[in-house]
C-alpha cells in the first residue's frame, strides 16, 4: 500500500528514568512509529510529554529501556555492526539451546503419559479417597502440562531470539557452511576498507590541489573588493588578514603543475573506485549466497519449525535495518554522521569563544580525513548554503543574531549530509519574521537533500504549514498520527482537539466562536494515571477509559489513534 | 474614559562603553480603565524597556531622557526613588515571563502572599490570610488553603503564574503590567492564564499593560494594541483596526510571517534581512533596510515618518499611507 522507503521503524521503544529504587519516571511509553525518508515528521505535545526525549532515544542519545529502533538509512552491509557478526557466530548456540529446551518438554509429555495412564485406574464414583487422589494427580498433570508448554515457548522464543539479524536462517541445518560464506563476506570488505583508505588520500591531494587552483584566481579580487570598503568590522579585518596570508602561499605555486598532477591523479582514483565497488559486489554476492539456505534444509527442533507460518514470521522478524540499540559506541559514532540534531537555543550550543568557521570545521576535523584546506573550503561553501557570508567564517557567535546563530547550528548539522534531523524546538527562540525564515531556509534544505525531519516543537501553527506527519504526544504516549491537514480537518482524539482549540489565533473574539477551556494540568510521569493517561481531564471519559489502557489503531486510513471512542468494542 | 497610565514622548537611552543609544524615541500611549493594551514587536524592539520605564526599574546604565509618565495624574518620572517606592507594587504592579525566578523558593507560597498583603494593605498576619485565600480563589485555585503552605517548587508553571497574579492583585493596583506572562507555559495552561485574565478585568474593573511577541495572544487578550519597532512605535489602534487593516509595513509582515493554524494554504512569507542593533545607525524610517516599499519611495532614507492618524483611534508612522 505505502510505498514511500522507511527510514526509521521504533517498535515499542520505551524510556524510564529511574527515580529511585521503586519508582521510575515514565518519559516515553510503547512509541511504534515508521519514519518515511524524505517526510517532516512533526511532533507536538505539551512540555513534560516525551517529546524531547523520544527524539534523543532516536539518537540514542539516551541508551533506550526496552523496545527497539531501527535504521533503514544504511545497509547492514555497509556498516557490518559487531552484533551481527555475534548473531552468526551464535546461530548454533541458540539452535542447540531451542533442541534442549525441546526435549526436555518431550520428557515432560511422556511423563504426563504415564500420569493419565495411573490416573484412569482410579474409581472417581465409587470410592472417595480414589477421588482426592484422581484430583491431586489431575493437579499435577495440569502442572506438568504448565511446564511443557513454558518449554516449548521458550524453544521457539530462543529461535526468534536469533533471528532478529538472520532470520529463518537459523532453522538451517548446515549451519557452519553459512557461517564460513559470512567469513568470506567479511574478508571483501575489509579489502574494500583498504582500498577506501588509499582512494581517501588521492582523494585529499586532488582536492587540494583544485582548492589552490580556485584561491590563486580568487585571492586578488577578493582582497580588492575588501580594500574598497570604507570601514572593516573585526570579522572582515580577519579576512583580510588571511587573504594576504593565502596570497603570500600561493603565489609561489605553479599553477601549470598543480593542473598536471590533478590529471595525473584522476585515473587513479577511478580505478580504486571501481575496486572498491567490486569488492563490494561480491561481498553482496556471498550474502545472498548465505541467504538463500532460508526455508531449506530445515533443522526439525521443534513442531513448529515445519510450519510454513512460522518460518514466514522469523523471516518478517529479520531486520533489514541497523538495530541501533545494539551497536556499539563506537559503531553509533559512524551511524551518527547520518543522523543529526538542531538544538533549541543556538546560543548554548555554539562555544562563544570558538569562531564560528572553527566551530563548523570541527565537524570535518573530526569525523573525516580531509586536509585543512578543503576543511576550510567546504565551511565557507557551508555558510554560503545557509544564507551567510563568507566573512562570517571569522566572526565570533556574540557577533550574530540569533537567527544566524541558528544558521550555524544548521550548517553544522548537514555539514556530513545527513539524511535524518531531530530538530528540538529549533525556531521556538526565535521571533516570528526570523522563525519564517529559518523554516524558509529548512524547506529548501530538505527538498534538496531530501532529509528526513524530526521536528519536535510545541506550536501547532508551525507544524501545519511545516511538516506532512504530525504525532500528538501525551504523557509519552502517542494519542495520534495523521498527515497534517487530516489532522487539523478530523480531530479524532479529544486531547488533539483541546490542544487545537487552545492554540492562539489570529482571528479577532468577536468573530470566533467559543470554545471549552481544556482544565487542569498533566499528571506526573512518574505516577501516570491507570487506564488511559489523558482519562483525568477528559470531557468524553467513559468507564473503560479509567482501567484499560487504549490500542492504537488506524481508524481510518494512514490515521492512527490511541482512544477507546474509536476502539472496536466501543463501536 | 479614565486614563490610568498616560505616556507621552518617552524616550529612553542606554550608556554602553560611554556612548548613548536610543532604546525608546517618542513614544506616546496610554492604558484606559478596563482596558487591555497590548505592546508588540520582536525582541529588542524595547517592549521591556517601557514596563520597566513605567516601574521606575532600569538598570544602572539606563535612563529616561525626556518624556512623562503619568499614573492617574502623578508623573513617575518627576518622583524620588524613596516616593516611587509607594507606587511600585501598590499602585502598579506586574507580573513577570518566568514565574519561577519572581518567587522566592525559600519561602512557602502563604508567606510571601501574606508578606505582599499585610504591606501594602496594611492589615495584620490573620486578616492577611484571609484575604490571601480570597485572592487565590478569584484566581481559580483549588483548594487554596493546601497550598499557601506549600513551596514554589511543588507547583507546576501555570499555577505558579496564577500565584504571581493573585500576588498583584491583592495590594489592588490601578495599573497592572504583565510582561509575556504566558510565554514559558505551554498552549492550555496559557488559554487558561488568558482567560482569567479576561475574566479579572471585567470584574475588577482593571487596565492592564500587556507586553508579548505573539500575535495571536494579542487577538485573544487586547483592545487595543502598540506596535514598536526598534524602539519607535509604528503603528496603534483597535485590535479590530490591526488585524482587520494593518497599515505599517512591518505589522503586515509580522501578519503573514505567522504560521496561521486556521488556514489550510499558506506559505511561509519572512521579513527578510535582521532586526537592527541598537548601535546601528539608520537614516530615515527605521524599518527601510527591511521594507519592501522602500525602494519606491525616496523620502524612507532622508526623514522619519512622523505619526499619523489615519482614522479615529488608528494611528501609524510610514510614509506610504498619506
Amino acid at each position: 500500500m505505502d510505498q514511500r522507503k522507511v527510514l526509521i521503524h521504533t517498535r515499542k521503544l520505551k524510556k524510564y528514568f529511574p527515580v529511585n529504587k521503586t519508582t521510575n519516571l515514565k518519559a516515553v511509553e510503547d512509541i511504534t512509529l515508521q519514519i518515511y525518508e524524505g517526510e517532516k515528521l512533526g511532533v507536538v505535545g505539551e512540555s513534560g510529554c516525551g517529546k524531547s526525549t523520544l527524539g534523543r532515544v532516536i539518537l540514542q542519545l539516551y541508551p533506550q529501556t526496552s523496545g527497539s529502533c531501527v535504521y533503514h538509512g544504511k545497509s547492514i552491509q555497509e556498516l557490518n555492526p559487531t552484533y551481527i557478526q555475534k548473531e552468526i557466530d551464535h546461530l548454533k548456540k541458540y539452535q542447540t539451546k531451542a533442541g534442549e529446551y525441546y526435549q526436555e518438554s518431550l520428557k515432560i509429555d511422556k511423563n504426563i503419559e504415564q500420569l493419565e495412564a495411573q490416573r484412569e485406574a482410579f474409581d472417581v464414583n465409587g470410592n472417595p479417597n480414589d477421588a482426592k487422589k484422581y484430583d491431586a494427580i489431575s493437579k499435577k498433570i495440569a502442572k506438568e502440562e504448565f511446564k511443557s508448554k513454558e518449554l516449548k515457548k521458550n524453544a521457539s522464543r530462543q529461535l526468534r531470539e536469533g533471528s532478529r539479524s538472520v532470520g529463518s536462517l537459523i532453522l538451517c541445518e548446515n549451519i557452519d557452511e553459512i557461517a564460513d560464506l559470512f567469513t568470506k563476506a567479511q574478508n571483501e570488505v575489509n579489502l574494500a576498507h583498504d582500498c577506501l583508505m588509499k582512494l581517501n588520500d588521492l582523494q585529499n591531494r586532488y582536492d587540494e590541489n583544485a582548492v589552490l587552483i580556485v584561491e590563486k584566481d580568487r585571492v586578488d579580487d577578493d582582497i580588492q573588493q575588501l580594500i574598497n570598503k570604507e570601514e572593516l568590522n573585526e570579522a572582515e579585518e580577519l579576512q583580510l588578514a588571511d587573504l594576504y596570508a593565502t596570497k603570500e602561499k600561493t603565489e609561489k605555486l605553479d599553477l601549470q603543475k598543480l593542473i598536471q598532477e590533478n590529471q595525473k591523479l584522476e585515473p587513479e582514483i577511478k580505478q580504486l573506485k571501481e575496486q572498491i565497488k567490486k569488492h563490494h559486489d561480491i561481498e553482496m554476492e556471498y550474502r545472498t549466497q548465505a541467504f538463500e539456505y532460508r526455508g531449506k534444509n530445515i533443522l526439525p527442533i521443534t513442531e513448529r519449525t515445519f510450519d510454513a507460518a512460522y518460518q514466514k514470521k522469523l523471516d518478517d522478524n529479520y531486520e533489514t535495518g541497523i538495530n541501533l540499540s545494539k551497536l556499539t559506541k563506537k559503531e553509533m559514532r559512524f551511524v551518527r554522521k547520518d543522523m543529526q540534531m538542531i538544538f533549541q537555543d543556538p546560543a548554548a550550543s555554539l562555544d562563544p569563544r570558538q569562531s564560528i568557521g572553527k566551530a563548523i570545521e570541527e565537524v570535518f576535523a573530526i569525523n573525516t580525513m580531509m586536509p585543512k584546506k578543503v576543511r576550510k573550503e567546504k565551511t565557507m561553501q557551508l555558510l554560503t548554503k545557509v544564507g551567510l557570508k563568507r566573512e562570517h567564517y571569522y566572526s565570533y557567535p556574540h557577533a550574530l543574531s540569533g537567527g544566524q546563530k541558528q544558521r550555524v547550528g544548521i550548517a553544522r548539522a548537514i555539514a556530513l549530509d545527513p539524511s535524518f534531523i531531530v530538530l528540538d524546538e529549533a525556531v521556538s527562540a526565535l521571533d516570528v519574521s526570523v522563525q519564517a525564515q529559518i523554516l524558509q531556509l529548512l524547506n529548501e534544505l530538505s527538498s534538496e537533500k531530501n532529509l528526513t525531519y524530526f521536528f519536535i516543537t510545541h506550536d501547532l501553527g508551525v507544524v501545519k504549514h511545516f511538516c506532512d506527519r504530525i504525532m500528538v504526544m501525551y504523557l509519552g504516549n502517542m494519542c495520534e498520527l495523521a498527515d497534517s491537514k487530516e489532522l487539523f480537518a478530523n480531530r479524532l482524539h479529544p486531547y488533539t482537539e483541546s490542544l487545537l482549540d487552545s492554540v492562539p489565533r489570529l482571528t479577532l473574539q468577536e468573530d470566533r466562536k467559543e470554545v471549552e477551556i481544556l482544565e487542569g494540568e498533566v499528571p506526573s510521569a512518574m505516577n501516570p494515571p491507570k487506564g488511559c493517561p489523558f482519562h483525568t481531564r477528559c470531557k468524553k471519559c467513559m468507564e473503560i477509559c479509567k482501567i484499560q489502557k487504549p490500542d492504537y489503531i488506524e481508524a481510518k486510513p494512514n490515521h492512527f489513534v490511541a482512544c477507546h471512542l474509536y476502539s472496536k468494542e466501543a463501536l | 474614559m479614565e486614563k490610568v497610565l498616560d505616556i507621552q514622548n518617552l524616550c529612553a537611552t542606554f550608556s554602553i562603553q560611554k556612548k548613548d543609544y536610543e532604546v525608546l524615541h517618542d513614544i506616546s500611549f496610554s492604558v484606559n480603565r478596563n482596558e487591555t493594551v497590548c505592546v508588540v514587536g520582536e525582541s529588542g524592539c524595547g517592549k521591556s524597556v517601557t514596563t520597566l520605564c513605567v516601574m521606575q526599574l532600569l538598570p544602572g546604565n539606563g535612563k529616561i531622557k525626556s518624556g512623562s509618565i503619568y499614573l492617574n495624574g502623578t508623573d513617575l518620572t518627576k518622583l524620588s526613588k524613596k516616593e516611587v517606592r509607594k507606587f511600585r507594587g501598590k499602585k502598579m504592579g506586574m507580573i513577570f515571563q518566568e514565574p519561577m525566578t519572581a518567587l522566592n523558593p525559600l519561602l512557602t507560597i502563604g508567606y510571601q502572599l501574606r508578606e505582599n498583603i499585610m504591606n501594602h494593605r496594611g492589615v495584620n498576619k490573620s486578616e492577611a490570610n484571609k484575604l490571601a485565600l480570597e485572592y487565590l480563589e478569584k484566581v481559580g485555585i483549588a483548594n487554596p488553603d493546601k497550598r499557601l503552605k506549600q513551596y514554589p517548587f511543588q507547583l507546576s508553571g501555570g499555577l505558579r503564574q496564577r500565584i504571581l497574579i493573585a500576588m498583584v492583585l491583592s495590594a489592588q493596583p490601578d495599573l497592572l503590567i504583565a510582561d509575556e506572562p504566558t510565554t514559558a507555559l505551554d498552549v492550555t495552561i496559557q488559554k487558561q492564564v488568558l482567560s482569567l485574565l479576561n475574566d479579572l478585568k471585567k470584574e475588577m474593573n482593571a487596565a492592564i499593560l500587556f507586553i508579548t511577541h505573539d500575535l495571536g495572544v494579542v487577538a485573544e487578550i487586547a483592545d487595543r494594541v502598540v506596535v514598536l519597532y526598534a524602539g519607535r512605535k509604528v503603528e496603534e489602534g483597535t485590535t479590530k483596526q490591526i488585524f482587520k487593516n494593518p497599515l505599517h509595513p512591518y505589522t503586515i509582515g509580522l501578519m503573514k510571517a505567522v504560521p496561521n493554524v486556521d488556514l489550510d494554504e499558506f506559505v511561509i512569507q519572512p521579513i527578510p534581512g535582521t532586526f537592527p542593533n541598537i548601535t546601528e545607525k539608520i537614516e530615515g524610517c527605521r524599518f527601510n533596510p527591511r521594507c519592501p516599499h522602500a525602494n519606491t519611495c525616496k523620502k524612507c532614507f532622508e526623514e522619519a515618518p512622523q505619526m499619523l492618524e489615519v482614522e479615529p483611534g488608528h494611528y501609524v508612522a510610514c510614509h506610504l499611507s498619506k
